[in-house]
């Protein structure tokens, strides 16, 4: 079998998305929701609101010492519910991947730096945090989770070309593979249901510059968070920073070297206190 | 053989030869391995930014953040445990970009050009270095031997 028709089976065959978190996400965008609604959807989820309470702990979130789920809905309040509910959920998928040269929780790590950095550059640019983004953020490398057994297997050739020809990982990716891993991303987040907004922010998330329409400020976003983790070395692998950097940020985002190297600093303090996210697998 | 963890914007310093000292995924980060035969004393630094008058707070907070305030502290950490300057080695590894980073955000050119800059005007040479490119670099320092290897995802061990 051709190695895309692997890669391609190996996406329709991911375990659905947990229904607990879609649930979740409808009741919650129903303004007159009720806190007890909610908190009976999740219950019965054993796995989810053990990682509810652990995360709901996290001293990112701003409050302390929650043990009941009831607790944590009223305190944390819809926004953080929601992104503790994505954590658990996305985090499953990386327990046991492997592959760019890193383990699962090194690939999660990043995931989890991503989502951080997403929220700093849109504290920055609009004053706001968006829970979206940061849904956006922790999926963004998903496809890295299919497509890791299939770098490391082929990780001389890829290397190779990056090294000896130029090109960036995703396109050696495309090349050896004969897809790269922002694309199998947002297959499975097709596959998901995830709306069109996310899915595209994956599919494009090197490159912003080639999205045609929709909302694309949202991909350059997740498209710094990355480029900034990557420099930061926040779960770097072996594709190292092999992407192109785009200079269209500057004016699309206006953001300023000074502002990238703040969101640095920030980034290092929030992933210290946002490490039950990072723990959680 | 116990391996000291040197976290990111973090020093380590030792003059116990079963010690490694080792930092991961420096990114546009730099790791500096300093050693003295003599003495035996070795120091690992792993900061991520180039110049500490961007937040003058956090550089007293965490000084090793920064290559300007972090690898002055990086000597003077040795010098307690007795190495000295004259014998120092120094050893230089990471500072990486993404493809194409000439025009903007350039962290992993300017932490190389701050940390020559600082080492050029304390009559510092570098003994040997693995710098740029586009690549994740891990480094380690065996303290009992001073030898420094640099680890790149699928490559073969590189020593410094």
């Amino acid at each position: 079998m051709k190695t895309m028709d692997r890669i391609l089976r190996s996406i329709k065959n991911i375990p659905a998305f947990p229904a607990t978190a879609q649930k979740v996400a409808a009741v919650m965008g129903n303004p007159d929701y009720s806190i007890t609604h909610v908190v009976n959807i999740i219950k019965f989820d054993a796995s989810i609101t053990a990682n509810i309470l652990r995360i709901a702990n996290s001293a990112y979130f701003g409050v302390r010492r929650i043990s009941s789920l009831h607790d944590a809905v009223v305190f944390l309040g819809q926004e953080n519910i929601v992104r503790a509910i994505q954590v658990s959920g996305i985090s499953k998928y990386f327990k046991k991947a492997s592959g760019y040269g890193l383990n699962g929780p090194e690939l999660w790590r990043h995931s989890v730096g991503v989502a951080l950095m997403t929220q700093i550059i849109s504290r920055k640019i609009s004053g706001r945090e968006d829970t979206k983004l940061f849904t956006a953020g922790l999926l963004h490398d998903i496809g890295k989770v299919i497509l890791g057994e299939f770098v490391d297997d082929s990780i001389r050739r890829i290397n190779g070309l990056v090294n000896d020809h130029g090109y960036s990982f995703i396109r050696a990716e495309e090349e050896v593979l004969g897809m790269n891993h922002a694309e199998v991303g947002g297959k499975m987040a097709q596959q998901w249901n995830f709306p069109q907004d996310i899915r595209d922010s994956i599919t494009y998330h090197h490159r912003p510059d080639l999205m045609e329409k929709g909302e694309n400020l949202f991909c350059w976003i997740i498209y710094l968070a990355d480029q900034v983790c990557l420099m930061a070395g926040v779960g770097g692998g072996a594709d190292g920073l092999a992407y192109w950097g785009l200079k269209d940020v500057i004016e699309i985002l206006k953001i300023r070297q000074k502002d990238v190297e703040m969101g640095i600093i920030e980034l290092l303090k929030d992933l210290e206190s946002a490490k039950e996210l990072i723990e959680i697998i | 053989m116990a391996e000291l963890v040197v976290g990111v914007a973090d020093l380590k310093v030792s003059d116990n030869p079963h010690d490694i000292l080792v930092t991961y995924a420096l990114g546009s980060c730099i790791g500096v391995a300093v050693f003295d035969p003599v003495s035996k004393v070795g120091g690992l630094i792993h900061f991520m930014l180039p110049d500490s008058t961007l937040d003058p707070e956090k550089a007293r907070e965490k000084p090793a953040m920064f290559a300007d305030t972090g690898i002055p502290m990086l000597f003077k950490s040795c010098y307690e445990l007795g190495a000295e300057k004259k014998r120092i080695l120094v050893k230089v590894a990471g500072g990486a970009s993404i493809l194409e980073d000439s025009n903007y955000f350039r962290i992993g050119q300017k932490n190389i050009m701050a940390l020559r800059k600082i080492f050029w005007k304390n009559n510092v040479l570098i003994a040997a270095e693995n710098t740029g490119k586009n690549c994740n670099r891990t480094v380690r320092l065996h303290v009992g031997t001073g030898e420094v290897c640099v680890r790149i995802p699928g490559e073969e061990m590189i020593k410094l």
